[in-house]
């Protein structure tokens, strides 16, 4: 028995040793190889920390000039709210275990403050959605708050693996979202309210209805006692700049790629500063809008591909509110209305007395906002707040505007998937083109989020290291 | 349908070991680092990682760490932790047990994933 143990002992130690680079042995996989990753967010980060782990030589490039990619806490802003990534679900595995090993601090996020509803322009309370004349849905769905309307997909959820959202058989069965919903008995009423405020689409009738049943079999996974959700004491960006710290060389920001030319050794990557990077390989770990701009001599059906996954459209109005002025008129403190303030999700701010209130809007319902400057923007916003909440004026201060779909280094939040889209595209924007593999949330099977990416980080350092070990 | 799960285990196994060749190969503590340390330590006690520690999962019955919240799935599903068994669960954990919570996609060759089971049932001695 104490042999057992001993020996045992002796392999994890050895198995720590080699993780840790103490065995020289291990670290002999990359030979000192080059690898150039294009992406400093969580997934060309994962990416880039695990091939140095096992003896890579990493180059990571960066177009902004800050490590974090779709992950952005807005520090200047009272409460540093997030302009990006805000949720590290219970099971992102990946994600808690970085913050963990980084010791980037990690709390359960402050309570989201209830909705009240604005329909119609009509505003309603909470407590009485389901007996207002103003709820336009039909009896048995009327106690069906708007923001749980599509989870009743997971009524009869058919994606019963993993895979199952891009299995081409069940693909061959994929159609747009809203006839989908009407065919499953959805009412007219609640698809409308669905697309008012739909995180996992532009419009329900260029959305795979297999993707929405990916989404909502996610959540149902999720459900249960103990499933806490997380966000990073001092910000979810603090992950990424920790993971940064660890990189040999300090990643290069502020330089996009243009092009990546492959030649029979290697590849080149030039940057806009006129740079030249030569490595054996390149792991490209940017959003597809972003992958467009560049020129990478690709496929054509890999481009097409790549070309024809669209994005999600979010923009928010991040403020912060001194007092809760809601409370004086009986309402709970956040909002969801089929108007063009889409969601308002206010939140207490940790040991202070403020609250963070953002204005979330989804989707097509941002494409008259976007097509404005930004102070435009940010003032066609802030004066349908005033209208919806005339006692905020006096006490709101308008911090941030965020508009995803503007920023050319992210092109939207996150890649949207059309009906049927996924058989095909899935794989082929995954599939390494010779030496240049790709990595980011749009890559992933499993996961979406932060987690995806860190997920698609892994798959494409495998992918790397069976090529070129 | 367990049964049939197996039977295609023990055929890969058999198809793998008989003609495979294991030079050139990412070794199978690489692919332990990549493909699991994140959620799974091998220790024998949970820490901070979403998953099940795998120290002594040799033998084991599925859903046995003390303190482990496994899903009602894994508790019911009797199996016990031998390698076509874990095989089987690394390549297509809800094949396997359906509704089970651990939500992976096995991006592991099939090779990969007979090299990494035998490697992680080693690490409980024998």
């Amino acid at each position: 028995m104490a042999l057992t143990l001993s020996r045992r002992r002796f392999l994890q130690a050895s198995v720590i040793a080699s993780i840790t680079g103490a065995q020289p042995g291990h670290t002999q996989t990359g030979l000192g190889k080059k690898i150039v990753v294009v992406g400093a967010g969580l997934a060309g980060l994962n990416t880039a920390l695990i091939l140095q782990r096992w003896g890579f030589d990493v180059t990571v490039v960066e177009a902004r000039e800050r490590v974090g990619g779709r992950l952005w806490t807005l520090d200047h802003v009272l409460g540093s709210p997030e302009g990006g990534g805000n949720v590290i679900g219970a099971n992102y595995g990946r994600v808690i275990h970085k913050a963990h090993e980084l010791d980037v601090p990690l709390r359960t996020p402050a309570r989201t403050l209830p909705s009240d509803y604005v329909i119609g322009g009509q505003p309603i309370r909470r407590d009485q959605w389901a007996t207002t004349d103003a709820n336009p849905l039909p009896d048995d769905w009327r106690s069906t708050l708007p923001e749980r309307l599509l989870a009743r997909l997971n009524n009869r959820n058919p994606l019963l693996t993993t895979r199952a959202w891009h299995d081409p058989t069940l693909m061959a069965t994929d159609e747009p979202a809203d006839a989908g919903l009407r065919a499953l008995g959805f009412p007219e009423a609640a698809i409308r309210l669905i697309d008012a405020n739909n995180s996992y689409g532009n419009n329900l009738s260029e959305t795979s209805l297999m993707a929405l049943y990916r989404v909502m079999g996610e959540f149902g996974r999720l459900t249960g006692p103990g499933l806490a959700i997380h966000e990073a004491t001092a910000g979810n960006m603090r992950i990424p700049e920790a993971m940064s710290r660890q990189l040999r060389q300090p990643v290069s920001m502020g330089d996009p790629v243009l092009s990546i030319t492959q030649t029979r050794s290697g590849v080149k990557v030039s940057m806009a500063s006129g740079k030249m990077v030569e490595a054996d390989a390149a792991v490209l770990a940017v959003p597809a809008p972003a992958l467009q701009q560049m020129v990478l001599g690709l496929p054509d059906s890999q481009a097409d591909s790549i070309a024809s996954i669209a994005y999600h459209k979010i923009i928010q109005l991040h403020c912060v509110a001194e007092q809760p002025f809601w409370e004086a008129a009986g309402w709970s403190g956040s909002w969801w209305t089929d108007g063009l303030l889409g969601r308002v999700f206010t939140r207490p701010i940790p040991g202070d007395h403020r609250y963070n209130m953002t204005v979330w809007i989804n989707g097509d319902n941002c494409d008259a906002l976007n097509a404005m400057s930004k102070a435009d923007c940010t003032e066609a916003i802030t004066k349908a707040l005033w209208q919806l909440m005339p006692a905020a004026r006096e006490v709101t201060e308008i911090g941030q505007l965020v508009r995803w779909s503007e920023d050319p280094f992210a092109g939207g939040s996150w890649a949207l998937w059309r009906p049927g889209q996924a058989a095909q595209a899935h794989d082929a924007i995954r599939t390494p083109a010779g030496r240049l593999f790709f990595a980011g949330e749009h890559t992933a099977e499993a996961y979406r989020g932060m987690e995806a990416a860190m997920e698609s980080g892994e798959r494409a350092a495998l992918q790397v290291m069976r090529a070129l070990s | 349908m367990r049964l049939r799960i197996y039977c295609r285990v023990i055929l890969l196994l058999a198809g793998l070991q008989s003609g495979y060749t294991r030079a050139e190969t990412l070794s199978p503590a690489l692919l332990y680092d990549v493909a699991c340390s994140a959620c799974h330590s091998l220790g024998s006690t949970t820490d901070h990682r979403v998953g099940p520690p795998l120290g002594d999962v040799k033998r084991r019955t599925a859903g046995a760490v003390k303190g482990y919240p496994y899903s009602q799935a894994v508790m019911d599903s009797n199996h016990v932790w031998t390698l076509p068994t874990l095989v089987a669960w690394l390549t297509d954990p809800e094949a396997m047990i359906p509704n089970n919570a651990m939500n992976y996609s096995n991006a592991l060759t099939a090779e990969e994933t007979l090299r990494l089971a035998e490697w992680l049932l080693e690490q409980s001695g024998d």
